[in-house]
């Protein structure tokens, strides 16, 4: 297209930046905010006050490990069972391919809650509610989308030319995976594994429903502490 | 396992092993299962015992939920609602994707990472920072009160709060979808038809939508799917009556510990959504297979 004046692009990214980062940059001065009376624009009092309060607190950082520990485990565990299935949907004809891998769309076409309410029903005939395998399971499930569609699209993307030339010259299966196939898929799965540990560091309520007595998430404090919830937001998201 | 199966797969055609069929089969049979054992079993098991009346069967339950004006009227600001919030975040990410196709340079950059920037915020932190930015002496009425405009009126605890908050939170998958199906659309097409003097609104509703209909309805059903079932923003950042089917579900199951209740509301907004669940899947369906 040819140029349009830039004035509309001015305008689009200044909303954008009022409405998206408005909210969030607010939460940030909060953070550093020890007293903020109503007529000020900005906060009356600056300090690290709640920083400390917060860190120091035991409640806190418990909750941020189990946090990161539940992530990486479920997520490597997604990645191990995801990524060998993603190869197979993508490269291997089996009965009922196009079925099983439409099938990961009922995660997402189940509301969250209801699913919650399944599960929970399970879990609990099971014992496995408020364990930390119960969260770390049920977590795998907010990846899992992800963790099959991105590699099997990423897989099919790889010209299967390449690997045959790699066999005509004599290389055995596992090199040509190893060095043909895999470097070519490598940034793909790179980014299903960020793009689900965020999704699963995100969650809350899926682990607050379903281990609410035992295992705490960094998403706790936030629900029973409005006020920390500002500073927390840097150890956690960050 | 999966490491020797992979070892063992190859390129297609060039090794036609008798066993790839079951190769494939238990390479998958992790993830299947999974899915079978946490989705689609307990919510089954969920929906039939929710017909469950003494030792028979029956829909009681269904009936008095339909029969109480408090749990309708959860229902109805539910729907209501979501289509709302859907149909705003849809549109204004169209604008957004439309923009996103037709500029290029570090403002278009800034715009499509600002539109992406919601997915790695969550919901909770999103509930708090628009408590924060739009409740009653937040800064955005600090800011309005800087120029002069007195006068605001908080939407917080309000049907709008939670409407904001989806709208917010929902935009990057919506732009994504739909700016992937825009660029779908050739150049040439728009050129041609502006060489033939089609106006702006004309190359949108002529070459450009109809074009993007599958893209529109896969972004629709995630959005809305995202939304009927949400929790956290409606909980709180809206009115404590009428609630969304979330928060009323998860009300009755955790504070009034009626499992059975809670049940039969979950189902009813598994109905709706399996509406357009089912919608979602044969669209990615046809669009796999293409």
């Amino acid at each position: 297209m040819t140029a349009r004046p830039p004035i509309a692009g001015m305008l689009i990214a200044l909303t954008m930046v009022l409405v998206i980062l408005g909210p969030i940059l607010t939460v940030m001065i909060w953070a550093f905010a020890e007293q903020w009376r109503y007529p000020n624009l900005l906060p009356t009092d600056w300090g690290l006050k709640f920083w400390y309060q917060m860190l120091g607190r035991e409640t806190v950082i418990t909750p941020i490990l189990t946090s990161l520990a539940i992530t990486s485990i479920s997520t490597t565990l997604v990645a191990v069972i995801c990524w060998p299935a993603a190869y197979a949907f993508a490269r291997l004809s089996f009965p009922g391919r196009q079925l099983l891998l439409f099938s990961f769309l009922a995660i997402n076409a189940v509301p969250k809650f209801t699913l919650f309410v399944a599960i929970a029903t399970v879990f609990l005939q099971i014992g496995l509610i408020g364990t930390f395998w119960g969260v770390v399971i049920v977590q795998m499930l907010s990846a899992m989308l992800f963790m099959i569609w991105i590699p099997t699209a990423a897989f099919r993307g790889i010209p299967p030319a390449l690997e045959e030339a790699a066999f005509d010259l004599g290389a055995s299966r596992l090199r040509v995976f190893l060095q043909v196939t895999m470097p070519q898929a490598l940034p793909a799965l790179a980014a299903s594994y960020v793009l689900g540990f965020v999704t699963i560091l995100l969650r809350w309520n899926r682990p607050c429903w379903l281990a609410r007595p035992r295992s705490r998430r960094c998403r706790f404090c936030c629900c029973s502490f409005p006020r920390s919830l500002s500073s927390s937001r840097r150890p956690s998201c960050a | 396992m999966p490491a020797d199966g992979i070892a063992a797969a190859s390129a297609p055609g060039r090794n036609s092993a008798p066993y790839e069929g079951l190769r494939g089969l238990l390479l998958v049979a992790a993830p299947i299962a999974l899915v079978i054992l946490l989705v689609i079993l307990p919510t089954s098991a969920m929906v039939l015992g929710s017909f469950r009346v003494g030792d028979g069967f029956g829909a009681d339950r269904y009936l008095a939920f339909f029969a109480d004006a408090y749990s309708m009227a959860n229902l109805r600001y539910t729907v209501f609602w979501t289509l709302a919030s859907t149909v705003s975040a849809l549109a204004l990410s169209f604008g957004l994707a439309l923009y996103l196709r037709f500029s290029t340079g570090r403002l278009a950059a800034i715009v499509h990472a600002l539109s992406l920037f919601p997915l790695f915020v969550p919901a909770i932190i999103i509930s708090y920072a628009l408590v924060r930015f739009l409740g009653p002496n937040g800064l955005f009425q600090l800011l309005l009160e800087q120029v002069g405009i007195t006068g605001y009126r908080t939407p917080y605890l309000t049907p709008i709060g939670p409407y904001i908050a989806f709208i917010w939170e929902s935009l990057p998958l919506p732009v994504l979808v739909l700016t992937a199906g825009l660029t779908q659309v050739s150049d040439s097409a728009i050129e041609a038809a502006r060489d033939l003097g089609a106006g702006a609104g004309r190359i949108v509703a002529e070459i450009l939508l109809p074009q993007l209909q599958r893209p529109l309805i896969i972004a629709f059903a995630l959005v809305f799917l995202g939304t009927i079932g949400s929790y956290t923003i409606p909980y709180l950042l809206g009115p404590p009556a009428p609630e969304m089917m979330g928060v009323y579900i998860a009300r009755t199951m955790g504070n009034l510990q009626r499992p059975d209740e809670a049940a039969v509301q979950a189902v009813i907004l598994l109905a709706i959504a399996s509406v357009v669940g089912l919608i979602y899947i044969a669209t990615m369906a046809r669009a796999g297979r293409q």
